[in-house]
């Protein structure tokens, strides 16, 4: 194997592996790259056994074949080198020369005979989805998914299509929930929707992120999901089992609903929870005639308060939340005003923009 | 200003004894396990003119006081009578610190105007245990809880005594400084090269000359000595951690010996948990060994539980990894309680089955008492039941040595 390509093109392609290699793991052939080099081109793949990124680069190939290196040292390599054209030759006992302009590095590789084959899932009937409303959604609905392992159902995002031609993709961690609903038409072919692993989906955002408007297409079978984009193609196993019918915990529509300042009330949020106790990030928010006031305490501190004005007319009721699943709530809320609305001290706070339910946060109370 | 009764029971398990026993009645008697081996649990107060303490050597003991009666502890029976004194004081206060299965701190503040005097109420918590217990109490009446304490002791037995908040600083004046808390062997000694030898020694000094001979806990004794401890009564609801340990008649050795021990202790916290509505996740298993030395080991669970048997097997595992084949003289078993605000779930989780086995067992034990009802490993064992300990606030830390 010899070819020699654009230093910025090699650093594409092991940026794109530095998310899935496995450092910590009982497989030292999982912490490298894949290097194939094809007539016309290379290809550098990155597989975890669940996650897989083939990316497909132009290349002068010299030679075919292939070798294992490691993700890490030569993506550090790549950043440094002196010149903006490299060249990689295959030695010996699978020894890799790197070489740039001045600079020569002799690498420790493994044999591409032994890295785990990625699952072919060339049946699944690929459907053309809009790359920034994919990446939307992701962002709606990724802080909401749960990072305890031990309810692993949860440890993804539910993507669900509707027989509207529209997706709705759900992410909760038992102890708040969102749901958004976007337009991504084309038959996915699916009875039920199923859970996208949280590493899977970031590494797919990542992947959008590169150039949302690229033709992207997604799939689903057996259990693994497929995304391919000019030059590149995703397989990632999905989390086995049932959601939680996610319906039955949304409320219809809150006792009292407010309109407020999404800014105004982000930034509240942010200051009050200062003096929240122990981390917590507990805070209370109380509705009075047309204000709304968040208050912490904190036994060691003391205490904070912020009123925002706001129209409200209503009993007034105090309910307890944790602020930081407000906040992430509204980082992510395009619109200037945010309808909140409140049930009482142990029922769910929902959250969404104004007359427009296709974004929905849920969250439920602490008690404080 | 608060008004604190600490009511602490009179040679509790000797009086048991001697209530169940009319035999034992009046009569020099030890509560205690192995002649040779085994240590006093308790010491009626006919025995103790001879030197019989508790925690002395059975050896020692029998021989100061040859003509003593000796007659094994029944720890299922104290749980027992220590909840129905408790009960009595539930009648007064809800602010209930327990310090042990026959000792506690009532904070009374608020009940002043139902009940009347915080002595009226301690003489009517001492007459109640009295009459439907037949067993006799001390109590002290103070505003605060050091002086509280060393007011029922000085009381003993059978007797109360009341130091009012203006007399509070004269009281103190006479009594030597070892009665302050925090002041062990170590501190008396340095206190006494200073030249001071009561509390009044030490009340006389300024604070700046305290502090510059004993840096900050200076500034804790001259508190002490002028009558102030900010410390508040604890009740369980309110603690860090909900523990029971025991000290056992004899060493014991591997995990068979200990495992109905534990078990019992475990399943006691976790009745108390239940009791205050708690729950807590981080559960620590305490081993003391035959050479005194101590270690602590925790784990963490998945969830907060309030289910014995959950703490039982966390407790277990910590057992079998920390035990090391050594005779152990005490187990213990505490669980931390949870302290954030808890967060309200989405998803109603089914109440696991544990929960509505452990509230029947809840209610047989509250109709025919702790023994009634109890896991086969443990029946008939002395290991039904065992002492409570409670930990408390950091700031409470180094309280007194009984």
């Amino acid at each position: 194997m010899e070819f020699r390509i654009a230093a910025d093109e090699l650093k594409k392609a092991l940026y794109r592996a530095q998310g899935i290699v496995e450092r910590k793991t009982t497989m030292p052939i999982l912490a490298n790259v894949l290097v194939t080099a094809n007539k016309g081109g290379i290809t550098v793949t990155a597989f975890d056994l669940d996650i897989g990124v083939v990316s497909e680069h132009p290349a002068e190939v010299i030679k075919t074949g292939a070798v294992t290196l490691s993700a890490k040292y030569v993506f550090d390599i790549v950043q440094n080198l002196p010149d903006a054209q490299v060249t990689l030759k295959k030695l010996a006992n699978n020894y890799v020369d790197i070489s740039s302009g001045s600079a020569h590095f002799k690498i420790v590789g493994m044999a591409a005979e032994e890295y785990p084959k990625l699952p072919k899932e060339e049946n699944a009937p690929l459907v053309q989805v809009g790359g920034n409303t994919l990446l939307e959604m992701i962002k709606k609905t990724q802080f909401a998914i749960s990072s305890d392992e031990t309810r692993y159902i949860l440890n993804g995002v539910f993507f669900e299509p509707q027989s509207t031609g529209k997706v709705r993709m759900v992410a909760t961690d038992g102890h708040r929930l969102a749901l958004v609903e976007r337009e991504l038409p084309g038959d996915f072919k699916l009875k039920s929707g199923v859970i996208i692993p949280r590493k899977g989906l970031m590494e797919l955002k990542r992947l959008l992120d590169e150039a949302p408007d690229a033709e992207c297409h997604l799939g689903f079978a057996e259990n693994s999901a497929l995304f391919k984009k000019p030059g590149l193609t995703m397989v990632m196993r999905l989390i086995d089992g049932q959601f939680p019918e996610y319906q039955r915990v949304i409320p219809k529509e809150g006792e009292k609903v407010v309109l407020v300042p999404k800014v105004r009330l982000l930034e509240s949020l942010k200051r009050i929870a200062l003096l929240s106790a122990d981390k917590s990030n507990a805070v209370r928010i109380g509705l009075e005639e047309n204000q709304l006031i968040i208050t912490a305490s904190n036994p060691d501190l003391g205490e904070a308060k912020d009123v925002l004005e706001l129209a409200y007319r209503g009993n007034g009721i105090t309910i307890g939340f944790n602020a930081r699943y407000l906040m992430d709530v509204l980082a992510v809320t395009e619109t200037d005003e945010v309808s909140f609305e409140l049930g009482d001290e142990h029922s769910p706070g929902v959250l969404h923009a104004p007359g427009d339910r296709s974004f929905t946060a849920v969250v439920m109370p602490m008690r404080v | 200003m608060r008004a604190i009764i600490h009511v602490d029971m009179d040679a509790f398990y000797a009086s048991v004894e001697q209530r169940d026993n009319p035999a034992l009645r009046g009569k020099p008697l030890i509560v205690g396990g192995h002649a040779q081996r085994g240590v006093v649990v308790a010491a009626s107060y006919e025995v103790r003119p001879f030197g019989v303490r508790s925690a002395m050597p059975m050896a020692r003991a029998t021989k100061a006081a040859p003509h003593a009666l000796v007659v094994k502890p029944r720890f299922a029976a104290y749980a027992e009578a220590s909840e129905q004194v408790f009960a009595i004081f539930e009648r007064y206060t809800p602010l209930i610190e327990p310090l042990s299965l026959d000792e506690a701190f009532l904070d009374v503040t608020a009940s002043v105007g139902l009940f009347g005097t915080p002595a009226d109420i301690a003489r009517r918590i001492r007459k109640e245990i009295a009459d439907e217990l037949n067993l006799p109490a001390s109590a002290g009446v103070a505003t605060v809880k050091f002086v509280a304490k060393i007011a029922s002791d000085l009381a003993k037995p059978n007797g109360q005594r009341e130091v009012r908040a203006e007399e509070t600083v004269a009281f103190l004046a006479g009594l030597p400084v070892s009665r302050l808390w925090g002041v062990g062997p170590k501190t008396e000694e340095a206190l006494r090269l200073a030249g001071l030898k009561t509390i009044g020694d030490v009340a006389a000094r300024d604070l700046d000359w305290l502090e510059d001979r004993l840096g900050s806990s200076g500034r804790h004794l001259w508190e002490l000595s002028q009558g102030i401890d900010t410390r508040e009564v604890v009740p369980d609801r309110a603690a860090k951690s909900v523990g029971a340990e025991d000290t056992f008649d004899e060493d014991l050795v591997g995990v068979d010996a200990l495992k109905p021990h534990v078990h019992a202790q475990a399943l006691r916290v976790a009745r108390r948990l239940r009791r205050a509505a708690l729950k807590g996740r981080v559960v620590q298993l305490k081993l003391k060994f035959a050479d005194f030395t101590l270690i602590t080991r925790r784990t963490t669970l998945r969830e907060a539980t309030d289910d014995g048997q959950t703490l039982y097997r966390a407790a277990l595992e910590l057992l079998d990894k920390s035990h090391q084949g050594k005779p152990l003289r005490l187990t213990g078993v505490s669980v931390q309680l949870d302290e954030e605000p808890p967060q309200l779930g989405l998803f109603p989780a089914a109440a696991p089955r544990t929960a509505k086995l452990n509230a029947a067992l809840d209610k047989i034990a509250e109709r025919f008492g702790s023994k009634a009802i109890t896991t086969a490993d443990i029946a008939g064992s002395e290991a039904t039941d065992s002492a409570e300990h409670r930990s408390e606030r950091p700031v409470d830390k180094g309280g007194p040595k009984d």
